[in-house]
């Protein structure tokens, strides 16, 4: 916890993007998440940590309706963004998922090429009117994800032929080609060496400008290094949630000071 | 921890030496390696054997002997009226042009001053096949011109005679057969000498429809391997959408319960099912509820369809199954659609197992004899089938049920045909395995 940014960190926001109340998750008989409330504000990093099986991924999974895609997980309560309820019968999940992007715990780019990933999302939300259009989405996407000096000379090279991290800056420009409100990120360094998860940290604590981000972490010291917010959940509980600094130095709830100190999880 | 320091010492053991259990260890391992390379072995043993008979009898069906002849084509026999029209010279049957030809031996006989003892006119004309007068009779319908001149024909040799050079006619076997003599022999050395006998490719074996018992000279595979061609069609156009789409269906949309569990298991059970039950309900569904013509390709499609389903859809769920679940959640995470993840992403992913699936149904389909015997398919058909879509209701035969019909055969050079056959389909099946491998190859991606 000795990282110099945590002291001068400070909320940019305070409007809430996300609104979650009384979310419960049930996985067939498994009640995997249990009454959580939590707001997420807009343009803030907000981790996510706990030990595994705790919930939060799933949780994280609520907020773009992922969940939906597993037939025996049900969903009880009220999740709105900007107000809106996410699982009204009118929402159609597709179109909330192009407004909540999504990076994944692995990186999973198409095996196709570099170019063809990043304009996957804007093609089939017709954000393009022409080739130019996209061509400008593609590389203001790679920019974005500090893949553009990287990748442009190679945009017809397969994605999965990429680094490592690589790979994972180029799902993150995939997210963001179609313009979301809201990046939700799975573990997304989990698979990384320390290399690259330090250019994906670094890259999330830039998109925190225009985006409301949310990541779910194993790690407690990446938590403390890009989030401005912090939940602890702990067995499908939300146990705490505050400001990060607040949170690592100074935790109400003792379940959170075992974690933190190592003690549990 | 006191019990350790009472316990006895172990007595040190050198690695330099294999103790018993190490050795009864090695002696097991090098048993069942034994075993594993004795099976090998065997089987590939089997296979050449089989191979190898399969060739040894069937590759001379691909040589045939012809016997040149110069033929006079008469107008006064052929075309009384003498405006050679072809519908008139229809009137003249096979019957018509056997004389010609006998006396084309007989002028060939005398040009090379063959005489051969007991040999009648007779005798001599049965040196070419009972086809050759209705191969004469087509090329003068399709060339009425060709009438009162003298054209030369490459017309078949008789079967025995064709045997006589394949090994399978021996002077000693002329004595104890009615259907050739010594005599008949002799004359083919002589002709064979004076360079009127020749051996050639037989091309006929793969373009001309079957011929009935006493020719099997004229006996090909033509109206077989179109059957066959034909029912292919129908079933790669009908059991590549329906398993395709039916395994999609299950695979990614169906819900999981109990009735997609039944569906599952029973689709499983029918690609057990032995293929004459498919035969028999093809004949109770097709040919007396729907009403379709027997031997018709369309019905042996259809059948071979339903047969072929199970493979294909167990094929393509299989391979739908083997693509990560990642690339469905990335897709879906940047907002596709269900089918759009489907149909972009996950289906190119899983093609080169659906094609490789599927082209295995289709040669196992191609190989089925038991289905289409019911279906009466195994009738005797010379009549080439039309081209489609109107050739899938005319009657054809198919060539497993070919090489079936050619066993029951009495002559005996109807065994090196059915072997020829047996190669010929061999070849096809082949031919489509290395297909699959080289599209499995070809279109296989990395993730």
């Amino acid at each position: 916890m000795d990282d110099a940014r945590l002291t001068e960190r400070h909320l940019s926001t305070d409007e809430t993007k996300i609104a979650a109340k009384g979310v419960q998750v049930y996985y067939g008989d498994n009640h995997a998440i249990k009454d959580v409330n939590v707001d997420i504000l807009d343009k803030t990093v907000t981790a996510f940590i706990g030990p595994s099986g705790c919930g939060k991924s799933t949780f994280l999974r609520c907020l773009n309706r992922m969940n939906d895609t597993i037939d025996i997980a049900r969903v009880e309560g009220d999740i709105r963004i900007d107000g809106e309820d996410i699982y009204d019968k009118r929402v159609d999940p597709v179109q909330l998922r192009a407004k909540v992007g999504m990076v994944f715990q692995k990186p999973n780019p198409f095996p196709k090429s570099i170019y063809d990933n990043v304009a996957y999302g804007p093609k089939i939300h017709g954000l393009s009117r022409n080739k130019a259009e996209l061509d400008e989405i593609v590389e203001k996407s790679l920019r974005k994800a500090a893949l553009w000096n990287e990748a442009k000379d190679r945009l017809q090279e397969p994605g999965t032929g990429l680094s490592g991290g690589q790979q994972q800056r180029l799902c993150i420009a995939r997210a963001i080609a179609t313009s979301p409100e809201v990046l939700l990120m799975d573990e997304p360094c989990s698979a990384l060496d320390p290399i690259a998860t330090a250019q994906v940290e670094e890259l999330i604590d830039e998109l925190r400008a225009q985006y409301s981000v949310v990541i779910v972490t194993h790690s407690m010291q990446q938590a403390a290094r890009v989030s401005q917010r912090t939940a602890f959940f702990h067995l499908g509980n939300l146990v705490e949630y505050g400001e990060t600094g607040h949170i690592f130095t100074n935790p109400e709830d003792p379940r959170t000071e075992s974690y933190i100190s190592g003690r549990i999880g | 921890m006191t019990d350790l320091t009472a316990a006895a010492p172990v007595p040190k053991t050198s690695i330099l030496t294999q103790d018993k259990r190490t050795k009864r260890r090695n002696a097991a391992e090098a048993r069942f390696k034994a075993y594993g390379l004795a099976a090998v072995l065997t089987g590939i043993a089997a296979l050449i054997l089989l191979m190898g008979s399969i060739l040894y009898n069937g590759l001379s069906s691909f040589q045939q002997t012809y016997i040149s002849l110069a033929v006079e084509l008469p107008a006064e026999a052929l075309d009384k009226t003498g405006n050679r029209d072809p519908a008139e010279m229809r009137s003249v049957s096979t019957f018509g042009y056997t004389p010609l030809i006998a006396a084309a031996i007989e002028q060939k006989m005398a040009e090379a001053g063959v005489q051969i003892e007991g040999l009648s006119a007779r005798d001599a004309g049965a040196l070419i096949s009972k086809e050759a007068p209705a191969q004469l009779r087509n090329y003068v319908l399709a060339n009425p011109e060709v009438v009162g001149t003298t054209v030369t024909f490459n017309l078949l040799a008789s079967g025995r005679i064709d045997g006589y050079y394949k090994g399978r006619v021996t002077m000693e076997s002329a004595l104890l057969d009615q259907n050739i003599s010594q005599a008949q022999l002799q004359l083919a050395d002589a002709f064979r000498d004076s360079g009127t006998l020749v051996t050639g490719f037989n091309w006929a074996f793969i373009t001309s429809p079957d011929a009935s018992d006493q020719r099997p000279e004229a006996a090909g595979l033509g109206v077989a391997i179109l059957g066959s061609l034909y029912m292919m069609l129908i079933v790669l156009a009908l059991a590549l959408p329906i398993g395709v789409a039916a395994s999609i269906y299950l695979e990614e949309f169906a819900p999981k319960n109990r009735w997609t569990d039944l569906i599952e298991v029973n689709i499983s059970n029918l690609a057990a099912v032995p293929s004459i039950v498919y035969g028999i309900l093809g004949l109770a569904i097709f040919i007396n509820f729907a009403g379709l013509p027997q031997s018709a390709p369309i019905v042996g499609g259809l059948v071979l369809t339903l047969m072929t389903l199970p493979t294909i859809i167990i094929a393509t769920r299989a391979s739908l199954k083997s693509v990560p679940p990642s690339i469905r959640d990335a897709a879906l995470g940047v907002g596709a659609s269900k089918m759009q993840a489907v149909f972009h992403h996950v289906l190119p992913l899983a093609a080169p197992g659906i094609l490789t699936g599927t082209i295995i149904g289709l040669a196992q389909a191609l190989g089925e004899t038991a289905p289409l015997l019911l279906i009466g398919m195994v009738a005797f058909v010379r009549e080439f089938p039309d081209a489609p879509p109107e050739g899938f209701f005319d009657p054809a035969s198919a060539l497993p049920v070919q090489i079936y019909n050619w066993t029951q055969r009495s002559d005996p050079a109807f065994v090196e045909r059915a072997s020829g056959a047996i190669i010929v389909l061999l070849i096809f099946l082949l031919a489509m395995n290395a297909l699959a491998i080289f599209l499995r190859r070809r279109f296989e991606r990395r993730w």
